[in-house]
């Protein structure tokens, strides 16, 4: 099933510059023949408190992607970072992948232009064709999300499935996360959820990715 | 994004191709993988089971080109609920293993050793059989049959009903170090082991020990997420901060091997202050009957001196035990081989948290432990009624018949495999049959080596070349999970009957068979009374799978079950009113257990300490723990998993690293009594000052595995030997196998 990307179309007295490309409301905007038309844009929704590290989303990606093994290229990857002293320690397991930023920093410093925004639904994909594998996308990422592969000697990162989502269907990893700890969504439907940083994730700020986190998930009881 | 064989082998990461020459074996991967052509080349969704753990959760597999490219949870299924973890979802990494076992192979070099180059070359099925068939003969004949060991699950019914027809009396298995406890004492209080806990009705769960969200099977992991979503309390009893622990209300850093003191402590407070569920232990246990017992027995195991011993504050405690007995749906799940129930005094443990479930008054009720109701899906011995089998004549190696409850449930010793072997009987095991199991899955692999190499005669069935086929003269290549049918039946999440159909998802690759096809063709050759039907004709799996299917009720055969995929009877749970309990309980759960002390084990459970505590000598806690992303010693090798987490380090407090001079990385020697291992250190505050935590699983020395050959080190080399009469020394009745039960010295290399 085609997922349904089209939101609206205005004619063409809407001034494109109102709506730029910037997200509305989780929405894209571009401008075609008739004017300007919003599109749906996706992200992720992490519900942190839920990761049982089971990396099924990591195994998940690999398996789909057919991403090669050995060669430095973890698209997504549960990353478990401590904090406190034994026994006042406190443990958090977070997955990370692409966030497919909207201020992608990885697409500004590409000097090969390889790097680029795909406009039927907004993630931001690595052209293996142009890619010289000069790492400076991994330099600027705050998320680690390109990375090196040491045998193509290009880089490699999370496509968000786009394969799978075009088709209707939800990314492997997502798809897969037992829990409900890794979701992915509409952008509309996600943004408003929840914060837009937790522990031991880069100041979004910066390049705005995609991804909410729900830090509460469960009912407090006494 | 066909998996071509160029695929394969760049997903697989490795080049080489196994035990075969190479040009054969890459020759062969050609053939098989070589795509269908027409209309089979789309992609299509094909219903099957995970084969990792015992829960089997459904799956999906997406197949192109006869080619499995992705597999998925299967929605509708009670215990995946849609989905799987990182172990079920990376099975194709089992499935296309670039160094699975091919052909039969026999070895031409005398001399075992992991070491040695064992000399394979290739033989036929009917050469290996036969040399097995004989081998197996002239053992029976001159030794009888307690020279011949099966290292094995009693499974598949097939082969069950071969070591059956031969009279095998030496099965072994891996349940000492798993669940046995929980069996032996299931049996004795509510009627019998059962996988199945009601998590997400529960509004309490308390967890000793059990790191149940990260290391177990999904479905638990879930039902603990579920519960907590549902506002459920959970409170972790654990020496290590795990996932379990992140995942818990409260975490209480406990001294290792004190878990009990800590339950006995809440009975304590439960039957003094009579909080108990009065109308279920009044109606449904044996709690008035021995009350005067029980209250006295328990009177000394007050909070304050569990605290002594465990290190848990009285009062929290107290506390706990109130919230616990009064939440209405309380449940202490007791399992595996996780902390609490691999001490010596296991037993003891398990009883004490089977009378916790009692008093809380859920055992098989909304939010309890209960039982799984189930498609009576028949053996093989119900479709086919065997002759009587002969009487299992001869010795125990491992000395099981000195525990009469574990003799009875017929499960283990792994801990006590290798004693048997080297020092009681030395020499009586003649000739071995492993299936799918490595050394690293015993105790002490170092001691079982030895063990091994007195043998004359060793068969190995596995679907990779593990240790233990490299100890093996006859090899014989296994299918896996992926390439066989089944009807499987839930039964960890099973509040009415649901089956899956386990659908061959590929032919078997190369050469492989199953253990259903070996116990055949044995049995044509050693006891062909078992294996032929009435009509002279031999019994075929699929005829006997498309009855079992019939008679569950599933299908009019198989192939109809497999076109459903999953087949449920929704029917309302109607709590049980009597138990399973033996039949001079009538039909009660038993707390006070007459049965036990008949039999020179305790009617209540007595506080007992673990078999070692840190000495000047090995000052620290020696603690053992299965990666979430592993299954054992079974997974290493799969090339998915294989990257995530290839190798172990020995995890230490930063303030022992301290103490002892040990940087992040560095090479540590870990001494106990029973060995030495020497690996990285890795500097953690989720560990105790006072022990030394190493993942299982690693260490495989074995030259044939690509990806987990040579890497890490083995934890069983530092887990002393245990022999019988020290287990029934120390009141360790169930057979616990006291692999968390070693202590340790630190050093930096």
């Amino acid at each position: 099933m085609q997922n349904l990307r089209l939101v609206l179309i205005f004619d063409k007295t809407v001034r494109f510059s109102h709506l730029d490309a910037k997200l509305l409301g989780g929405y894209r905007a571009l401008k075609c023949a008739h004017g300007v038309i919003l599109m749906e844009t996706y992200g992720w929704l992490i519900d942190e408190k839920k990761c049982i590290e089971c990396r099924a989303c990591e195994a998940a990606c690999k398996q789909w992607n057919n991403v090669e093994i050995g060669v430095g290229v973890r698209r997504r990857q549960v990353r478990v970072t401590e904090s406190g002293a034994f026994p006042a320690v406190k443990q958090q397991a977070l997955t990370g992948g692409c966030n497919h930023c909207d201020n992608a920093y990885c697409m500004k410093v590409c000097p090969v232009k390889a790097i680029s925004r795909r406009s039927a639904d907004g993630t931001v994909q690595i052209d293996q064709t142009k890619c010289v594998g000069c790492q400076q996308c991994a330099a600027f990422c705050p998320y680690s999300a390109p990375q090196f592969n040491t045998r193509t000697k290009r880089m490699d990162k999370c496509t968000m499935c786009t394969d799978r989502t075009d088709a209707g269907l939800r990314p492997a990893c997502a798809s897969l996360c037992p829990t409900g700890a890794l979701q992915w969504g509409k952008w509309s439907e996600i943004s408003g959820q929840g914060s837009s940083s937790t522990d031991n994730f880069a100041n979004p700020q910066q390049t705005l990715p995609r991804i909410r986190f729900i830090k509460d998930a469960f009912p407090v009881v006494g | 994004m066909a998996l071509t064989r160029r695929n394969l082998l760049k997903y697989s990461g490795a080049a080489g191709a196994g035990l075969m020459t190479a040009p054969a074996a890459l020759a062969a991967f050609d053939e098989h993988f070589k795509p269908a052509s027409g209309a089979s080349a789309d992609a299509a969704k094909v219903v099957s089971c995970c084969g990792v753990c015992s829960p089997a959760c459904g799956l999906q597999a997406t197949v192109k080109d006869g080619v499995v490219q992705f597999i998925e949870g299967l929605p509708g299924d009670a215990h995946g609920d849609g989905h799987l973890c990182g172990k079920g979802a990376a099975g194709a990494g089992f499935l296309y293993d670039p160094d699975r076992l091919k052909y039969p192979m026999k070895r031409t070099n005398p001399n075992k050793g992991f070491n040695e180059d064992p000399g394979w070359v290739r033989i036929t099925w009917t050469e290996a059989l036969d040399t097995i068939a004989l081998q197996m003969k002239n053992t029976i004949a001159q030794s009888g049959a307690e020279a011949c060991l099966f290292v094995t699950l009693p499974s598949p019914d097939l082969f069950a009903r071969f070591m059956s027809a031969m009279g095998i009396v030496n099965r072994v298995d891996h349940r000492d170090e798993c669940f046995q406890s929980d069996t032996v004492i299931q049996k004795y209080t509510t009627g019998g082991k059962s996988w199945c806990n009601d998590f997400e009705n529960s509004k309490y769960i308390l967890l000793f020990g059990w790191d149940i969200v990260a290391k177990a099977k999904l479905v638990y992991a879930n039902g603990v997420v579920k519960a907590r979503s549902n506002g459920a309390k959970v409170v972790h009893f654990s020496p290590t901060y795990s996932a379990t622990s992140r995942m818990s209300n409260e975490w209480f850093n406990i001294n290792p091997g004190t878990d009990l003191a800590v339950a006995l402590a809440m009975i304590n407070v439960i039957v003094g202050e009579s909080i108990y569920n009065k109308d279920f232990v009044d109606k449904y246990s044996n709690f008035t009957q021995y009350e005067s017992e029980i209250r006295a027995h328990f009177q000394q195991y007050t909070p304050e001196w569990a605290e002594k011993e465990s290190g848990v504050p009285a009062n929290d405690i107290r506390r706990i035990t109130r919230e616990f007995a009064g939440s209405g749906a309380s449940i202490a799940p007791a399992h595996k081989k996780t902390l609490c129930a691999n001490y010596m005094n296991a037993s003891q443990l398990v009883h004490a948290i089977s009378i916790l479930n009692i008093l809380a008054g859920t055992i098989d009720r909304p939010g309890g432990r209960y039982f799984a109701r189930t498609h009576a899906i028949p053996g093989v011995d119900a479709v086919y009624p065997p002759p009587a089998y002969p009487a299992k004549q001869g010795r125990r190696v491992d000395g099981r018949d000195k525990l009469p409850f574990v003799n009875e449930i017929d499960q283990g010793m792994f801990s006590t495999l290798a004693d048997g072997m080297l020092n009681k009987f030395p020499g009586m095991i003649k000739f071995a049959f492993w299936n799918a199991y490595t050394i690293l899955a015993l105790p002490n692999p170092k001691t079982m080596e030895e063990a091994m190499r007195q043998v004359n005669f060793t068969v190995v069935m596995d679907f990779i070349p593990t240790d233990t086929v490299s100890m093996a003269d006859i090899v014989l290549p296994s299918a896996m999970y992926l390439e066989l049918n089944d009807a499987v039946a839930r039964d960890y999440n099973a509040k009415f009957p649901q089956s899956i159909a386990r659908t061959a998802i590929t032919n078997p690759i190369f050469e492989t068979k199953s253990a259903g096809y070996v116990a055949i063709e044995l049995g044509k050759r050693l006891c062909p009374d078992y294996f032929k039907l009435s009509d002279g004709s031999w019994i075929n799996p699929n005829t006997l799978l498309d009855e079992k299917v019939k008679r569950a009720g599933l299908g009019t055969d198989f192939a109809d079950f497999k076109a459903k995929g999953i087949v449920q009877n929704p029917a309302a749970f109607t709590p049980r009113t009597t138990f399973a309990t033996p039949a001079d309980a009538g039909g009660k759960c038993q707390i006070y257990v007459p049965h036990f002390a008949a039999k020179g084990a305790e009617a209540l459970p007595k506080w007992h300490t673990k078999r070692e505590i840190p000495n000047p000598d090995f000052p620290l806690y020696y603690i053992t723990f299965i990666p979430a992303i592993h299954k054992r010693n079974t997974t290493e090798n799969n090339r998915i998993l294989n990257e995530i987490m290839p190798t172990n380090h020995a995890i230490i407090n930063p303030a022992l690293a301290s103490k002892m001079g040990i940087r992040e990385g560095q090479s540590v020697l870990v001494r106990s009594r029973a060995g030495q291992i020497e690996l990285p250190a890795h500097l953690s505050q989720t560990v105790r000052p006072d022990a030394v935590l190493v993942a299982h699983g690693f260490g495989h020395a074995s030259r044939y595995l690509g990806a987990a050959g040579g890497k890490g080190v083995r934890d069983g080399d530092l887990i002393p030997n245990a022999a019988i009469e020290e287990f029934v020394a120390a009141g360790n009745y169930a057979g616990a196998s006291c692999i968390m039960d070693a202590v340790c010295s630190i050093e930096p290399l």
